[in-house]
């Protein structure tokens, strides 16, 4: 992900071109590019294409007969009164509400290990490894693991809470709102350690003398963190709230592993709606269809939030 | 279709099959198969059918066939005991099981078929024939039943006209598995009630009485799985069909299905069930005790056995004008990816024969032979399941109509959540899902060629 | 005071890492145990039956899986690196027709998020009879125009100076990209490595669609099915997942110094 902007890219000139030497055949870059772009457009811009073509038709991968039908798909999901629209603005509720519940957490939590192991003690580099450890795990371990200790009956979660004199037997994973607690819980369990690393990769790169001078002004340490710190993490920041949004809206695994979408198809999120209409059901058509919508919602997001970090920034300088 | 039963030991059942018995049994299928070859020739006319000539036998070379199907739970010994003996006894074919849930195997069934990496032969639903038949992953078995000399009378009622699409034979049975009525022996005698209810009027009783005795919900209604279940058993009951058998309209939304779901939330209304049961929690609440009766699928007879309380099964019973009970049926059939190449689709053919032959083993399943032969050998007669044997007169199954399962997910079952959590009136919930299904179906109808 | 602060620290680690002991401990519990409420912490009679059943059911080939899952992984990184060095290179140091426009389309589809590709790329991979092999989950990812980007910021702040003594010198464009600058490159091009290492390993949604037969599934495919192949063995899904955590946990305390910075420079040469 970018954290430079569209003029920045355009304003940089590769070298050769503003020196005119090391010329090159144009047939030398393009087989530079050549096997990069056989994958580009095989795997990335046709898709794209044949995707917006499929999202036209009622198409069954396997059916030979694939009817073309227009924007029916689009209408039918943006029509109240038709048989797919409850479904999949379910689901788009459902990626609303675990991205807006996961995302702050996804930054406040891996920024506060950040900031803490940014402090020199021994055993910082065991204790960066075992934050960052579930990462490595990846999905499918991390949701056998949260299934069994939250499991409503015999789970290890629920017992500890009843040891404490709490309620023991919270449905953690088939009924909401306990079943986006248990997801996002989950979630933050599992990534806090990728972005607390960026973050702390952040940290370290922040001038030492602006910390000097800070201490030298007498500033607290709230001042210094609100003033230094997190401007000085700002282009960090942007990168990890951009990818911590995709991956977020892209979440798929934990539901399909930990609640299966359960309780109803509350906690199915839209790509997990789309994989089942488009890959189970077969109804690749409306599937395509309904990743179109999704992505563009997707995508004015990003817009939303790249043009909240740059108003930010321009009110500093 | 992802409750499949869970959990029982059932290595006991390959015990069953030493060898010598094997080799017997196996004498007799061959000598079954042998005399019933007769006319199997040329049943139907599509060109991938690999039906010519099919002698019943196998003397082709060696092969593997895969063997895909979906006994993940309970049921999954016994099969692979079965499958296991089949092995020792062919000396040139060996069947590899790919054992998926039944969910993923629909899922990944029609696209392996098509990449050439499907099984060559399989079991499945009897209510998902007929749209794998309309995909041509699967191909017709009239064959396999003329060779076996299979018929209608040889089988429990109704169960094998749904496995015919468009004229041809897709699918040949294996068991049939319906809902029961499970209830806890231990309530029913601290609250004085001897018998299992058989009607509304006896369930109502029962209730009332397991509330003195201090049961305060005896009976829970799901919303969920099997909820769907439970109101066709009774829509049926009350007299009504879900889905036009021609595929062209959805009819679960009549007179028979207000009844019905009527008298699912009336339940809850009645104060017999708590609302809003969380998915399984009706089940789980039996096995712990808080709840004495609930409708389940008699796959669930092995969990139950395992879980070790003290629970009486009976048939459902009859709420409206006649008993019936929603019913399905594993069902072995035959890739069109087997059918290209002879040697491979005689082999599965030999392979659907012998097991088909062998359904009174499936018992231990906790399923219902479906083979009426079947039905009087000791391995039924003898099982827990043996108390529904009136019931199985009364079977109802889902027409072949193919798409139908993705329909009623998004129709029929949302209807039934709705009513029974109260978040819209009976005749609402029915009436919607009715008109979309009927559209959905339309839709089908013309997607499928009809 | 700062022993006070380690110390809750310390109970915060422990706190964050005792699942993970949990299900080790879990493993090696009978099945009965695994089931039991109140749960106990350390099995009674310790066990390897859980291990056993796993290795010997040939259903769940949890230790193919993990090799299916490191070489998919691994070639799915090389492969980035591969093509996203050569094209990266053309991008940030040659001047051609087109230039912009191949560019432009590339950063455009960084923002373009992955769920559209996912149902025609499903039917493309179809089509090239790729489903249920490996080939499906390490081709069409490696498309990555993350990759270009980053390796392009990074080829842009290496000093020319070097390249262009070695075209004085006679070498071509290729001699100077492959002795010159892939070396220059090395710390790019590993966290490049890593990244797409990581992300291949952790893919999921795809991975459970286009694979079928049990010894093609990656790990955390695979892993989903043990799950419905034993839905409430605990003890078998424990041991399942230890067996999967181990090898991938002695890599990353071997290797973590080395992913963990290759992570914090995604964010910061990004």
């Amino acid at each position: 992900m970018a954290v430079q902007t569209a003029e920045e890219i355009d304003t940089e000139q590769p070298p050769a071109a503003r020196k005119g030497s090391l010329r090159d055949r144009p047939v030398t870059a393009w087989l530079f590019l050549a096997p990069y772009l056989a994958l580009f457009v095989a795997f990335v811009l046709a898709p794209i294409v044949f995707g917006l073509w499929i999202s036209l038709h009622n198409w069954d991968f396997t059916l030979p007969r694939k009817p073309f039908v227009g924007l029916d798909n689009y209408k039918d999901l943006l029509n109240p009164d038709s048989v797919s629209f409850a479904g999949f603005w379910n689901s788009m509720k459902a990626t609303g509400i675990f991205t807006v519940l996961s995302v702050p957490l996804l930054l406040i939590v891996p920024l506060a290990i950040a900031l803490v192991m940014n402090q020199r003690f021994r055993g910082r580099n065991a204790v960066r490894a075992i934050y960052f450890a579930p990462y490595v795990l990846g999905v499918a371990v991390v949701g056998l693991l949260w299934r069994f200790l939250l499991d409503a009956n015999i789970g290890v979660i629920n017992y500890l809470i009843g040891l404490i004199g709490l309620p023991d037997n919270t449905p953690w994973l088939s009924s909401v709102p306990q079943a986006w607690g248990a997801l996002v819980g989950v979630t933050v369990w599992w990534t806090l350690g990728f972005n607390a690393v960026i973050f702390l990769a952040g940290l370290q790169d922040i001038p030492h003398e602006q910390y000097e001078a800070a201490r030298v002004d007498g500033a607290s340490a709230g001042r210094t963190f609100w003033h230094v710190t997190l401007p000085g993490l700002r282009p960090v920041t942007l990168f990890v709230t951009m990818t911590t949004i995709i991956a977020s809206a892209n979440m798929f695994g934990q539901s399909y592993l930990m609640t299966n979408g359960a309780p109803g198809q509350k906690t199915r999120t839209a790509i997990f709606q789309i994989a089942e209409t488009g890959l189970q059901n077969f109804q690749m058509g409306s599937a395509a269809a309904a990743s179109w919508i999704l992505t563009v919602a997707l995508m004015a997001t990003s817009v939303i939030v790249f043009t909240l970090f740059r108003g930010r920034e321009g009110e500093r300088a | 279709m992802n409750h499949t039963p869970r959990s029982a030991e059932l290595s006991s059942v390959a015990t069953v099959f030493t060898r010598r018995r094997f080799l017997s049994l196996s004498a007799l299928t061959t000598a079954a198969l042998v005399t019933g070859c007769g006319g199997g020739q040329g049943v139907g006319g599509t060109d991938k059918e690999g039906v010519g000539g099919f002698s019943g036998k196998y003397e082709g070379p060696a092969l593997t066939l895969a063997y895909w199907n979906g006994f993940t739970g309970g049921d999954g010994p016994a099969m692979s005991a079965l499958v296991d003996s089949f092995n020792s006894a062919e000396k040139n074919i060996t069947v590899k099981p790919n054992t998926i849930e039944w969910a993923d195997f629909y899922q990944r069934l029609p696209a392996a078929v098509q990449a050439n990496k499907g099984p060559d032969v399989g079991a499945m639903h009897l209510d998902q024939l007929a749209t794998n038949a309309a995909r041509s992953v699967i191909v017709p078995v009239d064959d396999v039943a003329e060779a076996l000399g299979l018929q209608e009378s040889d089988f429990a009622k109704s169960v094998w006209g749904p496995g015919i699409y468009q004229g041809k034979r897709y699918g040949i049975p294996l068991d049939v598995h319906c809902l029961a009525m499970y209830y806890n022996k231990d309530h029913f005698s601290k609250a004085g009630i001897d018998a299992a209810p058989t009607d509304a009027a006896s369930l109502e009783d029962a209730c009332k009485k397991l509330q003195q005795a201090g049961f305060d919900t005896p009976f829970w209604m799901p919303n969920q799985w099997p909820g769907h279940l439970m109101f066709l058993s009774l829509l049926w009951q009350f007299g009504g069909e879900p889905y036009a058998e021609d595929g062209s309209a959805a009819t679960f939304g009549s007179e028979a299905g207000v009844k019905a779901l009527t008298w699912m939330t009336d339940q809850i209304k009645s104060g017999y069930s708590p609302a809003n049961v969380d998915i399984d929690a009706q089940y789980l609440a039996f096995k712990n005790g808080k709840n004495s009766i609930t409708w389940d699928g008699i796959w669930q007879i092995n969990d139950l056995e395992a879980a070790g309380i003290n629970y009486g099964i009976a048939a459902l019973p009859t709420i409206g004008d006649e008993p019936a009970s929603w019913a399905n049926s594993h069902n072995f059939f035959l890739t069109s990816q087997a059918a290209d190449d002879k040697d491979r689709s005689d082999a599965s053919k030999v392979f659907i024969g012998w097991m088909s032959e062998q359904s009174s083993k499936w018992s231990k399943a906790g399923m219902i032979p479906a083979r009426n032969s079947a039905r009087e050998e000791s391995a039924y007669t003898d099982s827990v399941q043996y108390a529904l044997k009136d019931q199985v007169d009364h079977l109802h199954f889902l027409p072949p109509v193919p798409g139908l399962g993705d329909v009623q997910p998004q129709t029929l079952e949302v209807a039934v959540n709705e009513a029974v959590l109260d978040q819209k009136s009976v005749e609402e919930a029915l009436s919607k899902a009715q008109s979309n299904a009927t559209q959905l179906m339309k839709d089908n109808l013309e997607k499928f060629g009809g | 005071m700062k022993a006070l602060r380690l110390s809750l620290l310390g109970v915060l680690t422990l706190m964050f890492v005792s699942p993970l002991l949990f299900m080790l401990l879990t493993s090696f519990k009978t099945r009965q145990e695994a089931g039991r409420t109140p749960p106990t912490l350390f099995p009674q009679q310790p066990t390897m039956q859980a291990y056993d059943h796993i290795f010997h059911a040939s259903d769940t080939p949890v230790l193919r899986w993990f090799a299916n899952s490191l070489f998919a992984a691994s070639a799915n990184a090389m492969l980035v690196v591969a093509t996203a060095a050569l094209a990266a290179y053309a991008l940030a140091r040659m001047e051609f027709p087109g230039r912009k426009i191949v560019f432009g389309l590339i950063v455009a589809t960084l923002f373009v998020p992955p769920v559209i590709l996912i149902i025609p790329n499903y039917e493309i991979v179809g089509r090239l009879f790729w489903l249920d092999t490996l080939i499906a989950i390490i081709v069409p990812t490696a498309a990555n125009a993350f990759g270009v980007f980053f390796l392009r910021q990074f080829f842009l702040q290496l000093p020319r100076e070097l390249e262009e003594s070695a075209f004085l010198d006679g070498a071509n464009r290729w001699q100077t990209f492959w002795r010159i600058v892939l070396p220059l490159s090395r710390p790019a091009l590993a966290t490049l490595a890593l990244l797409a290492f990581l992300t291949n390993w952790n893919d999921f949604l795809w991975p459970v669609y286009v694979l079928f037969s049990p010894e093609h599934q990656t790990l955390q495919a695979g892993l989903s099915t043990l799950q419905s192949a034993n839905s409430v063995r605990y003890d078998l899904l424990m041991a399942g997942a230890v067996i999967a955590s181990i090898p991938v946990l002695v890599l990353f305390v071997i290797a973590q110094r080395f992913v963990i910075e290759g992570v914090s420079r995604s964010g910061l040469k990004g």
